[in-house]
């Protein structure tokens, strides 16, 4: 392959960021356009009784106010987990009734923003109150669907309590991770603009075609009336995937009122509007052998869910992937509590699940006198231990041996408390990392111009990761181009087919497309040159024409430079579709992507298992005073196939583990029990690492081939980083200080008290 | 956020005028008053920005003492090499509190007058809260989350927390406040400014409407060489302090001759632990009196379910300092 990969190439699009002069959705001002706020409800269960909206249509610069009784032509959609586009399956201002804290009941149109939010406060509404839990209660769990649509939600193999009989040492332990919170730098926005039956929304989306064909499919308009517009996405990390009630309600608004709104989420509405990571309790029984070999492992994972909706992000899935065992046995369960429906957040199921696995298995490596890695070593294996198919690619170990090799792992005290520094207690933990590689079907189009330029086009989404960059560069490299020479367009949804970016899939599915769509060039190329009168390759049979880094080339050495082909052809312009569609895709997966779902193959196909893995280790100090926790050093190795771009690419793995280091220490959606509302919906209160929190961190990126995953061989990477980070802190803090904190975040409060 | 009048005086009197009057509050850096009213906690009428008054912004260095102008912003003011060698603690508390941004608009008047971080008192959608809507009840002591109120100095209708960091140096150290109100000036001794809320916890201080912060001097005393602020805190800079104490100590060879330990992040105002004082005057200072000192200190702790933790923790935090302290005058 070409230069351009697997070499550090700065965004594309980073002067356009850093000077402002890249275009969010939100910086979209149709003429005439007005504002919307949402107003919400304070209680979390029960009716509206009544609401006096007199006081808010008098203020000056208001313009309507709309309420469950008033607003026209509002419509909902089917919630993700209902196998619809949105966001939960529970839509407010249908009628009176309240589910959740901080639930819409009423939309205030104005002149000004400030205008409408003054409306929006000065709403009077009545509540007919119910009693409401926010907590689940794990005590109440229950396995989905006990139907056909259980499938691997329980899964046996092997005799879990004969495996636990039969080890030398056993760990039973639960932890437990908190509710959080997304919170992108950009809010929650959406603009709407309706010119008679044309539609056209501009909206930060991780997922443009979700939301027009929901909203068409509500409106009961051809697609072609919707126009959907995402150009660039400050952060979303799941929170921007789905249709919204308020997307929803500014569309009917601005239908209302005859004219465009624009409505931008107060950050506190941020926290009950959209989607959250539910809360959830891990609980494991391990067992092993005197060699550490696993004999038994169990695990329970029950995550919170709404009362209308089954959020299930079946982590057990992954930890059963991970280690060799004859005796498993995992149960994915939910309970349920009065909230909004939560949904994805970076590493939905991973973040939490591995915080609670690679904890346990620390416990077990204390327990059996085994330095930690050696444990991983003796249940690495390269075969699915329970689909028993071989990985595509798995360099677990080779990471944990580029880690502690950076990170000094030999070093350590054997001790727990055997290392201080001054008044701070010093430890050393590690963990493994691991992200499936899902891959989604995806289209592209590429138009090549013999003057060396060429477009790239498609329904993708940089969600601020980089992905015009990567697309920008894989098209480059096969076409001989300089990366500038390529303009990609993403962000719309009436071009090729993309999927949600979400999963990590965006690189190696949408990349692949780009790729195909290039070598489609090509044999167009190629074609029309064979058959031309004049020129190196004219009469060549153009099968045997081949493309390499943006040459063409004959069977007998004759070569041109694909630019140089392409000019010589009578258009001097070449356009060509490229359709990306994993092997192992069902039609089914095929289809629901189609549809603005989430369709992949994957992570286990029925011939192999397709997964990137990563070693992190952190060093810990603990105050003897303050009882500070502080990560100086964080180290980690992965391997996740092609590198595309090795600065963006350093980037999300560097991020994932700041994220991480987030769910480790400071990342916890507060709660108020007897009101049942989220209490912290802020970002001076919702604390999340800042600059003096990162130390030390370092990624190292190890080289891998998998020729099975995808033509250019990439895994996904965007939440690999954040993989076990918890559990690297965590394992730290107790060789420091013997303490086991089994929930996160880990804070002075929890060391204090443990 | 409603809509306002603002004005900004000239000169002291007409300022002391503008805001005695009916829904005048006075702003300066305005980094807690702006955040109060977008999130519709404090909806005044009219602003008065007092930051036109130049007079108010410098600070000086005396032989005998420390003064600051009301206007003096953090950042200046924590950065001045003479403070930074005069009173260790108090540049430290100045520099582990809020971010650079805010520590460069916020101003040492509007900072010791800085509002609870209550988050009842600072979400209207909850309906209880004392201090923001008198005889309304206290969503926190109502089963509500404890784990950032006050251990010591709440009551029955408030236990919402002093959350600033300067203070506690202010006072442990004897600090006054020059004011300028409609009555004209008076000289506050800092530890009588706040009020304990009692029954009323919406009556957060002693100033009376229009009455303006000038100025605050501390008399240099020894023991403010030797001084330290120590903050415990769950991210490295840029959170409120889970508890803290501005200590300086100062010694007649092996034992403590005078003694200042002021506490935050545990208490309803800024907080003097005088009897922790005590027990090390006239004593020596180690590990074990400092511990002792720390336990004292928190002898009549009232912990809540969700800040229990802040007892042994704020003891701990006590005994950190005075050792530090202890340390750095045994290294020289
Ligand atoms: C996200 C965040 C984090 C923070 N973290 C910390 C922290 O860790 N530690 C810490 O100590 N502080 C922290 N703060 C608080 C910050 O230090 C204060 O907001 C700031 O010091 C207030 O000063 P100001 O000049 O902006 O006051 P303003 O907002 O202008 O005023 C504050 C109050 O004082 C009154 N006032 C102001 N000046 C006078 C005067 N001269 N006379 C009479 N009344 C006056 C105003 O009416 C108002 O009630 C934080 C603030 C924020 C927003
Ligand atoms: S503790 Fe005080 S500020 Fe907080 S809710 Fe109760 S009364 Fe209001």
């Amino acid at each position: 392959m070409a230069q351009t990969i697997n070499t550090e190439v700065t965004r594309v699009d980073a002067r356009r960021k850093v000077t402002g002069t890249a275009s969010y959705a939100a910086d979209s001002i149709p003429a005439g356009m007005l504002h919307g706020a949402l107003a919400c409800t304070a209680v979390a269960m029960g009716r509206i009784a009544g609401i006096d909206t007199a006081r808010a249509e008098a203020e000056p610069g208001v313009v309507a106010v709309f309420t469950h009784e008033t607003l026209p032509d509002y419509k909902t959609v089917k919630g993700f987990y209902a196998g619809g586009p949105g966001s939960a399956s529970f839509w407010p201002m249908e009628g009176t009734e309240i589910r959740y804290a901080g639930q819409p009941f009423a939309y205030v149109v104005a002149e000004t923003a400030a205008a409408a939010r003054r409306g929006a406060d000065l709403i009077a509404v009545r509540y007919e109150e119910d009693a409401a839990q926010i907590h689940m209660d794990p005590g109440e769990s229950f396995i989905i669907g006990a139907g056909e649509d259980s499938e691997g939600m329980t899964l046996t193999k092997g005799d879990i309590e004969a495996g636990l009989g039969a080890a030398a040492q056993t760990v039973e332990a639960t932890y437990r991770t908190p509710f959080q919170h997304h919170n992108p730098m950009e809010m929650f926005a959406a603009t709407a603009e309706w010119r008679g039956e044309q539609l056209t929304v501009w909206m930060p989306s991780q997922s443009v075609r979700t939301l027009r064909g929901g909203i068409a499919k509500a409106y009961g308009l051809p697609e072609t009336s919707v126009r959907v517009l995402s150009p660039f996405v400050g952060g979303a990390f799941g929170s921007k995937a789905g249709v919204t009630p308020y997307a929803m309600l500014t569309i009917a608004a601005a239908r209302a009122v005859g004219a465009p709104v624009r409505l931008i989420v107060t950050r506190p509405q941020m926290y009950t509007v959209a989607t959250f990571r539910p809360e959830t309790e891990q609980k494991f029984r391990l067992g092993a052998d005197a060699d550490g070999k696993l004999t038994a492992f169990e695990h329970v994972e029950i995550a919170q869910t709404s009362r209308f909706d089954d959020v299930v992000n079946p982590g057990t899935h992954m930890t059963r992937s991970m280690y060799a065992c004859p005796n498993i046995h995992t149960e994915q369960r939910l309970a349920r509590s009065d909230t909004n429906s939560g949904g994805f957040m970076r590493a939905p199921n991973e973040m939490q699940t591995f915080f609670g696995l690679e904890s346990a298995m620390d416990e077990l490596a204390w327990k059996l006198g085994m330095d930690p890695v050696e444990l991983r070593r003796v249940n690495d294996t390269n075969r699915h231990p329970v689909k028993d198919v071989p990985f595509s690619s798995r360099s677990l170990m080779e990471s944990y041996d580029a880690v502690s090799r950076s990170f000094g792992w030999a070093d350590r005290g054997r001790e727990v408390g055997s290392m201080t520094d001054g008044d701070w207690l010093v430890g050393y933990g590690c963990a493994t990392a691991t992200y499936p590689t899902n891959m989604s079907p995806s289209s592209a189009r590429v138009r090549m111009q013999g003057s060396g330029h060429a477009y790239v086009e498609l329904a993708a989404h940089d969600v601020g990761t980089g992905s015009y960059t990567i697309f920008a560069q894989i098209a480059a490299a096969q076409l001989g181009l300089p990366v500038e020479a390529v303009d990609v367009v993403m962000g719309e949804a009436d071009l090729p087919l993309a999927p949600i970016a979400g999963g990590s899939t965006t690189a190696a599915s949408s990349g692949s497309a780009v790729h195909i769509a290039c070598t489609n060039i090509a044999r167009g190329v190629a074609e029309k040159v064979a058959a031309q009168k004049d020129g190196p390759l004219a009469g060549l049979d153009p099968a045997q024409i081949t493309l390499e880094n943006g040459v063409l080339k004959g069977p007998g050495g004759e070569s041109q430079s694909l630019a140089e082909a392409l000019a010589s052809t009578p258009m001097g312009e070449i356009e060509a579709e490229g359709q990306y569609r994993h092997p192992a895709l069902t039609d089914k997966a095929l289809r629901m992507t189609y549809h603005g779902g989430y369709g992949v193959a994957g992570p286990v196909t029925p011939e192999m298992a397709m997964f990137a893995f990563g070693a992190q280790m952190a060093e810990v100090h603990v105050h003897r005073y303050t009882h500070e926790i502080r990560v100086p050093r964080l180290h980690g190795a992965f391997a996740a196939g092609t590198w595309l771009n090795r600065k963006t690419a350093h980037s999300q793995l560097m991020g994932g583990m700041v994220w991480g280091l987030g769910s480790a220490l400071h990342e916890i959606t507060e709660v108020d029990t007897p009101r049942a509302r989220f209490l912290n919906a802020n970002i001076a209160e919702y604390l999340i690492p800042v600059n003096a929190d990162v130390r030390e961190l370092r990624v190292e990126m190890l080289e891998e081939r998998d020729d099975y995953v995808n033509p250019l061989g990439v895994k996904g990477i965007g939440e690999l980083g954040i993989v076990g980070t918890a559990a690297a802190v965590g394992n730290a803090v107790y060789h420091a200080t013997g303490k086991r904190l089994t929930a996160i975040p880990m804070r002075i409060s929890d060391i204090v008290s443990a | 956020m409603k809509n306002f009048a603002y004005t900004r005086p000239r000169s002291l009197g007409d300022a002391t005028e503008a805001a005695g009057n009916d829904g005048a509050q006075i702003i300066a850096g305005g980094t807690t008053m702006v955040d109060l009213m977008k999130i519709g906690v404090l909806a005044p009428e009219t602003l008065v920005d007092i930051t036109g008054l130049g007079d108010l912004e410098g600070h000086a260095v005396g032989t005998d003492a420390l003064q600051f102008g009301a206007l003096a912003r953090m950042s200046k003011v924590a950065d001045d090499p003479a403070v930074i060698e005069a009173f260790p603690a108090l540049s430290e508390a100045l520099w582990k509190a809020a971010s650079p941004q805010l520590r460069n608009a916020a101003t040492l008047g509007g900072n010791i007058l800085q509002r609870t971080r209550c988050p009842y008192f600072r979400d209207t959608a909850y309906a209880q809260c004392n201090k923001r809507d008198p005889g309304s009840g206290c969503a926190a002591l109502d089963g509500g989350k404890t784990s950032h109120h006050a251990i010591l100095g709440g009551s029955e209708a408030c236990v919402a927390m002093y959350p600033g960091d300067f203070a506690q140096t202010l006072v442990a150290f004897d600090a006054q406040v020059m004011t300028r109100g409609p009555g004209g000036t008076r000289t506050i001794p800092f530890a009588e400014l706040h009020l304990l809320p009692g029954d009323t916890p919406h009556v957060e201080t002693v100033l009376e409407p229009g009455e303006i912060v000038t100025a605050i001097t501390l008399p240099r005393i020894p023991a403010m060489a030797n001084s330290h602020y120590l903050k415990a805190r769950d991210r490295e800079s840029y959170a409120f302090a889970a508890a803290s104490a501005a200590v300086g100590v100062e010694m007649d060879g092996d034992t403590v001759r005078d003694v200042r330990i002021g506490l935050g992040g545990v208490a309803a105002t800024p907080w003097r632990a005088r009897a922790a004082e005590d027990a090390l005057r006239g004593g020596p200072l180690n590990e074990e009196t400092a511990r002792e000192a720390g336990r004292i200190a928190f002898e009549e702790a009232v912990p809540l379910e969700g800040s229990a933790y802040k007892m042994p923790l704020g003891a701990d935090v006590v005994a950190g300092a005075l050792l530090t302290v202890k340390s750095r005058i045994g290294g020289e």
